[in-house]
């Protein structure tokens, strides 16, 4: 009870310190986007991010009543860093939406302006708001009108300017000297609350994607059909469905006709899965036993025959994911190039029979002194370039893609960026693709991940299975590279690439290592070539320029800093191929 | 006098026509609409020498710009193309947006703008030496020039390269006044929108906004729109179909111009 009173409390003198327009409130998340291109509009750095300020305390003078309600100590200040502009979460200031909208655009604008620090903040603002006002005719009529209706609001308040922070101004970051104002308690206070506050939006955050996925993984996106269709044809045993299969001993290109089964088994738990587990329930499934392959060594120059071990797996479980929304814009980038690709088409002309006559041929023919020695191809026609690739990308998950490139990205969520950009775009192309993940223990366990075969359309599974890969152990690139090529070798394509996503050189925990490693990855790439497959590698490992031009040659290969080259890139692998 | 209207932003006008006296060939990278087809213009005016402007297009064959066989009552009949014209002549000939046109379109071109400088014309067995006025200019733009219409670097090395970018804000000022007779201030408030719009990166929009839609901008406002119509209506909606940035954009320019 007494907690009700206090919040009945809290609200009433909160309402009556704080002259807000609630209905016309505008959310910085709901224009962040428009406030980053005007924020590159006005010369801002573009590197510099956008973000929610927290509540600042400033020591002014308050009203009795803006005391009792903790009101006015701390207020949203905008301010900028080396990383980032702040601003705060949400203006109401105004009674027009239009106008909180506005004032955003101007600190937006003010904030590429200023270089404040606590010493010449007045002078800064000052300067920066002239400079505006004198050159944007549309801020100097917002600034006229809303520095007035900022003054008569204070001075209703029975309140000076000084005592709130004039809210069109840009304040200094949190680190500088200002700081020394405040007590150490309300530094507590702050830090407090700033923690409270990454904790909210965590939680915004979390409950966003949960919607995403209620959106597109509902009951009804199976279809029953289908459902009935692998009921029928697959005979598993379902109580031993979590039972490794001894004695099947499957060969990876066999793999496809039973990835309906492993699916059914895939149903069965997400269905389980929508009702209460975790996403991390998903769990690696061995595929057989593995199967044997051959090994190069360079120091006897012979092959080790069947001295690897190739362990197929799937990851069951996994939780359809839609495409991140972060990658969408550089897709539809990619795809501009892209349908270029698709819409060629190739003019024939002098062709004996055709769609249309060649004029410039048959006017030639006619005006030619001896007719009987021209030839007579007079026809032309326009033929659509038809594509048949089949790509198999083959990723490295080694332990090594734990490695952080920046604090938040690791080479693995690069490779998965990558991987994400490169199905798309594949799709795009109706061109046939499979992508495996591989890593190794030794000779005797080369683990060969499937993420999609050949004959599996690409849809939300299949992004989930790329979003939840792990980093496993060890680089034995060779014997990933065969298998790769046997799997691609089944396919009827003209034209075969092998795509190798790395992150650094061939390695492994016994002798495969150094010029083992790769003399045996050389080899097996020149068994690619030998098989008519175009083997093609991006690699995200910045030294790797010396070792790879020597296994993949001067222009097989590509060295990538970041996943934002990838648009850039990814057209240019194509064009190599088709021309 | 010259009669075009044209500010040099660099030396251009001094090396083409060194160019020209030392029959060079010339090659103008640019942005869209930053002055590469005026420019020629004023310099064949210059020089006194006739343009033969050829607007290249992927379909554009070899024939196009030789010449080929006609029909007339009489029987057949060859007519010169633009480039046999201009080479004739003594003319310059322009191939503008020459990444367009076809790679085998492209390497007729060869021949005349190496030391060589003769066209050979196949279908009439003639072997034509250029005129010591010919001149060959092609120009082409480096922003949209996408992945698969590269120029073929043996084409890329034959000329001497001009690379024009936006002119500065004093100039262009001066350009759209000129242009469209509207009056300083606005055309100050035109250029400085310009010079913000070209602070975006190509992730925003694809190509700047170019000289010309100012000037376009600038003669719709003459013709008694307002301001922020205008702007809306030339730049605006030009630049971009993406809503978000549509929206920057229009923020931006009512920032200058006021809605109304």
């Amino acid at each position: 009870m007494e907690e009700f009173i206090g919040k009945v409390w809290a609200k009433f003198v909160t309402k009556k310190t704080s002259k807000v327009y609630e209905s016309e409130r505008v959310y910085f998340t709901d224009i962040r986007k428009s406030l980053k291109i005007f924020h590159r509009l006005m010369g801002g750095e573009k590197a510099k991010d956008l973000q929610v300020t927290d509540k600042r305390a400033l020591n002014t003078s308050r009203t009795f009543l803006q005391k009792i309600s903790f009101l006015g100590k701390e207020f949203y200040l905008p301010w900028q860093d080396e990383k980032a502009l702040y601003l705060p979460a949400s203006i109401a200031l105004f009674a027009h939406k239009e106008e909180n909208k506005m004032l955003y655009f101007w600190l937006v604008a003010m904030a590429t302006k200023v270089k404040v620090t606590s010493s010449n903040l007045v002078e800064q603002n000052t300067e920066a708001t002239h400079y505006l006002v004198d050159r944007y005719s549309g801020f100097k009529i917002f600034y006229e009108q809303m520095s007035a209706l900022l003054f008569s609001k204070s001075l209703q308040d029975k309140d000076v300017l000084s005592s709130q922070p004039f809210g069109m101004w840009i304040y200094p970051a949190l680190n500088s000297k200002n700081k020394a104002n405040d007590t150490s308690e309300e530094e507590e206070l702050q830090k407090e609350q700033a923690k409270e506050k990454t904790d909210t939006l965590e939680m915004k955050k979390q409950s966003r994607q949960i919607d995403d996925k209620k959106e597109t993984d509902g009951f009804l996106s199976f279809l029953p059909e289908s459902l009935m269709n692998i009921m029928e044809q697959v005979n598993v045993d379902r109580s031993e469905d979590d039972r490794f299969d001894e004695n099947a001993l499957y060969h990876a290109e066999d793999l496809d006709e039973i990835t309906l089964g492993q699916k059914s088994a895939n149903l069965a738990s997400r269905i389980k899965m929508d009702l209460d587990l975790q996403p991390d329930m998903s769990e690696i499934y061995p595929l057989g036993k593995g199967h044997f392959l051959d090994e190069w060594d360079y120091r006897t120059l012979s092959y080790l025959k069947n001295y690897v071990c190739i362990k197929p797996q799937i990851t069951l479980h996994v939780i359809p994911t839609p495409l991140p929304k972060k990658l969408k814009k550089m897709i539809s980038k990619i795809q501009g190039a892209l349908d270029l690709l698709v819409l060629e088409r190739v003019k024939n002309d002098a062709l004996p029979y055709g769609d249309e006559i060649n004029m410039d041929t048959w006017i030639d023919y006619c005006g030619h002194q001896n007719k009987s020695t021209h030839h007579q191809k007079f026809y032309e026609s326009y033929e659509k370039q038809t594509r048949d690739i089949a790509t198999l990308i083959l990723a490295d998950v080694s332990l090594s893609t734990e490695a952080a490139i920046t604090q938040d990205i690791r080479v693995i969520d690069v490779i998965k960026e990558g991987l994400m950009v490169i199905c798309e775009s594949l799709q795009k192309l109706k061109d046939d693709f499979a992508i495996y993940t591989f890593s190794s223990y030794k000779n005797t366990k080369v683990y060969f991940h499937i993420v999609k075969n050949f004959k599996e359309p690409y849809t939300d599974l299949i992004r989930g299975r790329i979003d939840i890969i792990k980093p496993g152990y060890y680089t034995r690139l060779g014997a990933a590279v065969r298998e790769g090529a046997n799997i691609l070798d089944k396919q009827k394509n003209a034209k075969k690439l092998l795509l190798i996503i790395s992150d650094g050189k061939p390695n492994d925990l016994d002798r495969y290592d150094g010029r083992y490693g790769i003399e045996d990855t050389k080899k097996a790439i020149q068994e690619v070539r030998k098989k008519g497959i175009t083997p093609f590698c991006i690699t995200v490992d910045v030294q790797a320029k010396e070792y790879l031009s020597y296994l993949f040659g001067k222009n097989g290969y590509v060295v990538l800093k970041d996943s934002k080259k990838l648009p850039k890139v990814l057209p240019e692998i194509y064009l190599n191929l088709t021309t | 006098m010259s009669e075009i209207f044209y500010v040099p932003q660099t030396n251009e006008v001094e090396l083409f026509e060194a160019a020209a006296a030392m029959h060079l060939p010339i090659l103008l990278k640019g942005p869209t609409g930053c002055g590469k087809t005026r420019f020629i213009e004023f310099m064949g005016e210059k020089l006194s020498r006739k343009v033969y402007t050829v607007i290249c297009h992927d379909d554009l064959s070899a024939a196009d710009l030789i010449g080929r066989h006609l029909i007339d009552e009489s029987g057949t009949y060859w007519q010169d193309g633009p480039l046999t014209k201009a080479v004739r002549e003594g003319a310059i000939c322009y191939l503008d947006e020459i990444i367009e046109a076809r790679k085998d379109t492209t390497v007729v071109l060869h021949s005349l703008a190496d030391y060589r400088r003769i066209l050979p014309i196949d279908r009439t067995g003639e072997l034509i030496s250029a005129h010591p006025d010919f001149m060959l200019v092609v120009s082409y733009n480096p922003g949209y020039q996408n992945i698969l219409k590269g120029m073929k670097p043996s084409t890329k090395q034959r000329f001497i390269s001009l690379d024009f970018n936006y002119p500065t804000p004093e100039i262009e000022e001066q350009i759209v006044i000129t242009e469209s007779g509207i009056e300083s201030e606005r055309a100050k408030k035109l250029v400085s929108i310009a010079t913000e719009i070209r602070q975006l990166s190509d992730t925003d929009i694809q190509e700047a906004v170019s000289t010309r839609l100012l000037v376009y901008a600038a003669k719709l406002m003459l013709k008694g729109f307002n301001p922020y119509e205008a702007c809306v209506h030339t730049i605006v909606q030009s630049l971009s179909d993406e809503q978000d940035v549509i929206e920057v954009l229009e923020t931006l320019i009512s920032l200058h111009f006021l809605k109304r």
